[in-house]
């Protein structure tokens, strides 16, 4: 694994039953890159997804994350709270929020610090336990401004609009400190205005934090406009990878996918 | 560690002995865990949740039934042949009535509100749990609170032996009646049209609404299948244990355990889990005094939840085996 | 015309108030028996009655006036019911606001504190000076207790008796008053024993929750439920260790000895009711600071989505086992307590029926709010031991839990998030019903 490389999977299988999620799929992703995976609905993405941050085990395979401090660790058999603590965030499908809690609270609970317990400290609010809070309540302002919510801070999160909730999201993820983040079609539900934003949010998020992105999508127009390279999944097996344009002139990609090259050339 | 060997050994041999015995026993009781397990099967299928309230349907059909049977079961002589036959039957349907009546009940006061403001599920549990103290609570004050013996509609004595273990009349009857119930009903929710729509159901309730399903009759019908099993089954245990307003807590826990032992929402994996449950208990009486028998269950639910929470033949929502 | 008539919303109101108010009737009716059955039944409609003394007449004709009464309230409600709460909201808006005042507050709290203070010296029936310790002022205790399982971390537990019994134990073990010798030999006084109580009933949460509490959470309740159980069968039966099912009592009371200060309590209930109002404000403190603190901030995240919690670094099952804990050693404490106090333990008292007891006064209150757990326990409690101490005609003690059956059912369908409900709970419980959110997901155990 080379000292770029920050996602390592090789030959994973994930089986439900006498369900083939995911056939002996493989993939790299290097520090730094907008990687995103497509595919047909049922492609086997969001198992991916859920394999690489410990809440699916697949049964066959490895997959190895390089963290912070530049050690390797192996993701399969860990529990999805470890592997966030090892630096991969994400969000969901469909988005998952604390939806009784206000927008900046949602965020503030991911920058704050859950290891250990602590419970006196906690109780007691000693100067240590004070600093922390303070600490956790700039770094949240600090990212409610960077994705713009920072006027619905105090809003209920469960009444924000779809694109609204997956900057919240974003940002909650963000306050974990990562070093990737996974984003689960992030624009589905999202009008065309909050599209461009979108984008041009997951880009900065790279540009200005340095974190890598690893991005499942549908709508081609922001894969195309995004990433940098891409994995084609079919089928729960990687059927391409390649840059945009490699993947668009791909025959067996268009096949499986994207239909004619009329409409890949449309971008459609 | 001898003594712990010695203890063993004395004990198996006390098992060989008493072996043919207590599988007998532990199979009828088996059968009645399984009635009762039925029951919290078939609710689970359809609601996903445990119906706390279920003991008390395995009480009131009990009780229903004793009244039953002190008014026409004669106080100078215990009948015999035909007479026993009726009055079994007797007891066994109005056990399954009222339970079935309960049961609907339970639904329409306890859950079904709960199902028109799309409650939280915690919400259903605390419901039941109240319908529950309600229920019992009320039996023991307009009945009493002590236990009274069933009169009994038959002479209970040795029909046949296995290997020198009597089979008591007692235990005929539970396997008739038992095996009788859980076939109809299996072939019930296997073939008819009401069968599949609980099926349906108990698989997508959304899609199977689309499609025409009912889902309120459907729910109200599975409480009755239900209710008809769990009141039945407590005339049975009345028979041998009498009547009393707190007979159904620690008979539905264990019949509860059974319903997860096989695999919570699969019919047959209740059945199963019953009487697996029933021997499982009543061979534990061979190694632990008498008043800790109770724990054997509770360790057994412990013991699946931890190691196989989908029970031994899975959990089967939409499928009856 | 007969189907007009049988779908008519009137005519199933008009039949369901005929149906409630007759239950309410059998409920406060006389008692029957097996014997005779239906003795209670035809006695709740038949046995005389009268209109505030003045017209003299049987049972069945009270209730039918009061059945007419509700037709005709509900009838109103449905009508007018928004528009009334509408207006009340609106006149209650402006002394809401001020009550949410900090200082209002505390000024609020200053009082109740004022009138705890002075109730032994006003109260002086020696049944009620009991009841407000062992009752009332324990039974906050333990709703406290058992709201940070329920109301803050979320989890139903059924049979938080356990450990307020394995706190009473504890301390009768230690103390020496059970067959099984203290450990060393050492015999501790009732102060010495209360760390001993609260850490064996934490170290048993742990043990106990460390395996189930992974379980979803109809089944983690039914667990609980069996666990109590248990503790039930083994405290029951295992004469040797804890004096079997005479229990014991031999427990001493608290005393005090530093150099000439010397005090004894148990010559009235009095200083005990003090002890344990200092005991009450200590944990009424630290469960709030809790819940303002990021430990309290976790449960809230693990209750409204456990998998995103999951997903920012949240150990569900670390945050858990905690609250089980705290749980279990604020009940081992309120059994020290009691043991001390009535200086008598045996398995009578740890029934499931105590388990559910508490329950509804967490319920009832308001699970998830302290305010709210406290201000229930304390009505409940007391209308119980009202009911106990002055019942009336033809009420049995037993006869409590056929009304706290019925008000859980209530609660729940009219009014699940309590009395005085914590605002965050009272807008989860919302956001469930209109379908929003993930909080069931700890309860069904779906996983995406």
């Amino acid at each position: 694994m080379s000292d770029d490389t920050i996602f390592d999977v090789q030959n994973v299988t994930l089986r439900f039953g006498g369900v083939v999620s995911l056939n002996d799929v493989s993939l790299h992703q290097n520090r730094g890159e907008i990687l995103a995976v497509i595919g047909p609905n049922g492609a086997g993405k969001t198992s991916l997804f859920n394999s690489l941050t410990g809440v699916y085990q697949p049964q066959e395979g490895t997959i190895t994350f390089k963290g912070r401090d530049g050690k390797s660790m192996e993701i399969i058999g860990r529990k999805p709270h470890r592997v966030s603590n090892a630096g991969v965030a994400r969000t969901f499908q469909a988005s998952r929020m604390f939806s009784a809690m206000t927008t900046f609270e949602n965020v503030k609970i991911g920058a704050e610090d859950h290891h250990g317990i602590g419970a006196i400290g906690a109780m007691l609010r000693g100067p240590a336990t004070r600093r922390g809070e303070h600490e956790s309540d700039e770094r949240t302002i600090e990212l409610l401004d960077f994705v713009g919510l920072r006027e619905r801070a105090n809003v209920i999160s469960s009444s924000l609009s779809y694109g609204d909730r997956r900057r919240l999201e974003i940002a909650r993820g963000l306050a974990t400190d990562p070093q990737v983040l996974l984003l689960d079609e992030p624009a589905a539900g999202t009008n065309p205005a909050e599209k461009i934003q979108l984008t041009s949010l997951i880009r900065r998020v790279r540009d200005e934090m340095g974190v890598s992105i690893l991005l499942i999508e549908h709508d081609m127009k922001l894969i195309m406009a995004l990433a940098e390279r891409l994995y084609v999944l079919n089928f729960g097996s990687v059927i391409a990878t390649g840059t945009p344009d490699e993947i668009r002139s791909n025959p067996a990609v268009v096949d499986a996918y994207l239909g004619t090259s009329a409409d890949a050339a449309k971008g459609a | 560690m001898s003594g712990f060997l010695h203890y063993f050994t004395s004990h198996f041999s006390t098992l060989r002995l008493e072996f043919w015995n207590l599988l007998v026993g532990g199979f009828a009781n088996g059968f009645i865990y399984a009635m009762v397990a039925i029951g919290y099967t078939l609710v689970y299928g359809v609601l996903r949740l445990i119906n706390f309230a279920h003991s008390e349907i395995f009480m009131t059909g009990g009780f229903a039934a004793y009244f039953v049977m002190k008014v026409f079961v004669p106080t100078t002589s215990t009948p015999s042949g035909m007479n026993s036959v009726l009055l079994i039957a007797l007891g066994v349907v109005v056990g399954g009535v009222v339970g079935a009546v309960m049961a609907t009940v339970v639904e329409r006061v306890a859950y079904r509100p709960l199902r028109r403001r799309n409650a939280p599920k915690l919400a259903y549990l605390i419901s039941a749990i109240g319908a529950s103290y309600f229920i019992y609570n009320m039996a023991g004050k307009e009945f009493g609170r002590y236990n009274t013996a069933m009169p009994q509609p038959y002479i209970n004595h040795p029909v046949f032996t296995i290997f020198g273990a009597p089979v008591e009349m007692y235990y005929i009857i539970i396997f008739v009646v038992g095996v009788l119930m859980l076939v109809i009903l299996d072939r019930l929710v296997a073939t008819t049209k009401l069968g599949r729509s609980i099926r349906a159901v108990a698989q997508d309730a959304e899609t199977a609404s689309l499609m025409g399903v009912n889902i309120d009759r459907t729910i109200a019908v599975t409480f009755i299948l239900g209710g008809i099993m769990g009141g039945a089954a407590g005339f049975l245990f009345a028979l041998n244990f009498g009547v009393a307003n707190t007979m159904g807590f620690t008979p539905a826990l264990k019949a509860f355990t059974a319903a997860v032992l096989g695999g919570i929402g699969n019919l047959r994996g209740a059945v199963l889990g019953g009487i697996l449950l029933g021997l499982v208990e009543s061979f534990s009486v061979a190694f632990l005094p008498g008043e800790y028998v109770d724990v054997t269950a509770f360790a057994v639910l412990v013991l699946v939840l931890l190691i196989r929470p989908t029970g031994i033949l899975g959990e089967r929502l939409g499928r009856s085996a | 015309m007969m189907e007009k008539l049988r779908s008519s919303a009137m005519v199933k109101r008009l039949f369901s108030s005929f149906a409630v108010v007759a239950v309410l009737c059998v409920m406060t009716g006389p008692p029957g028996s097996t014997a005779t059955p239906m003795a209670g039944i035809t006695g709740s409609f038949t046995a005389p009655a009268s209109f505030f003394g003045l017209f003299r007449g049987q049972r069945w004709m009270v209730f039918f006036v009061i059945a007419l009464v509700f037709f005709g309230v509900w009838t109103l409600w449905l009508k007018r019911g928004t528009q009334i709460k509408g207006a009340v909201s609106k006149t209650m808006a402006q002394p809401k606001e001020v009550l949410e005042r900090r200082p209002v507050r505390i000024g609020v709290y200053a009082v109740f504190l004022l009138i705890a203070l002075v109730l032994p010296h006003v109260v002086t029936d020696p049944f009620w000076q009991d009841a407000m310790v062992e009752q009332i002022l324990v039974f906050v205790l333990l709703a406290l207790g058992l709201n940070v399982v329920v109301g803050f971390a979320g989890l139903l537990d059924l049979g938080f008796v356990a450990f307020y019994a394995i706190g009473a134990y504890a301390t009768a073990w230690v103390t020496g008053a059970l067959p099984l010798p203290p450990p060393f030999g050492i015999h501790l006084d009732s102060f010495a024993a209360i760390p001993v109580a609260i850490i064996l009933a934490m170290v048993s949460g742990v043990i106990l929750g460390t395996p189930t509490l992974r379980l979803r959470g109809d089944y983690l309740a039914i667990v609980t439920l069996g666990f109590g159980e248990i503790i039930f069968i083994f405290a029951n039966n295992l004469t040797g260790i804890t004096g079997g099912a005479a229990g014991t009592n031999a427990i001493p009371h608290y005393h005090f000895h530093i150099s000439s200060l010397n005090v004894i309590w148990g010559l009235g209930p009095v200083p005990y009711y003090y002890l344990t109002l200092a005991f009450v404000i200590v944990f009424l403190i630290i469960f709030s600071l809790l819940n303002h603190s990021r430990i309290g901030r976790s449960w809230t995240a693990i209750r409204e989505d456990e998998v995103a919690a999951e997903s920012v670094g949240i150990n569900p099952l670390k945050y858990k086992v905690m609250a089980f804990a705290i749980g279990a050693a604020s009940a081992g404490f309120a059994g020290s307590l009691t043991a001390s106090q009535i200086t008598y333990v045996s398995p009578s008292i740890f029934t499931v029926q105590f388990s559910i007891n508490i329950l509804v006064l967490v319920i009832f209150g308001g699970m998830g709010s302290i305010t709210g757990v406290v201000v229930g326990a304390i009505i409940i409690q007391t209308i119980s031991m009202f009911l106990i101490h002055t019942p009336p005609a033809g009420f049995q003690t037993q006869d409590l839990y056929i009304y706290i059956g019925a008000l859980l059912m209530v609660m729940m369908i009219f009014r699940p998030s309590g009395l005085i409900p914590s605002k965050r709970r009272k807008r989860e419980i919302r956001l469930s019903e209109a379908g929003e959110g993930h909080m069931d997901e700890v309860l069904t155990g779906d996983t995406p």
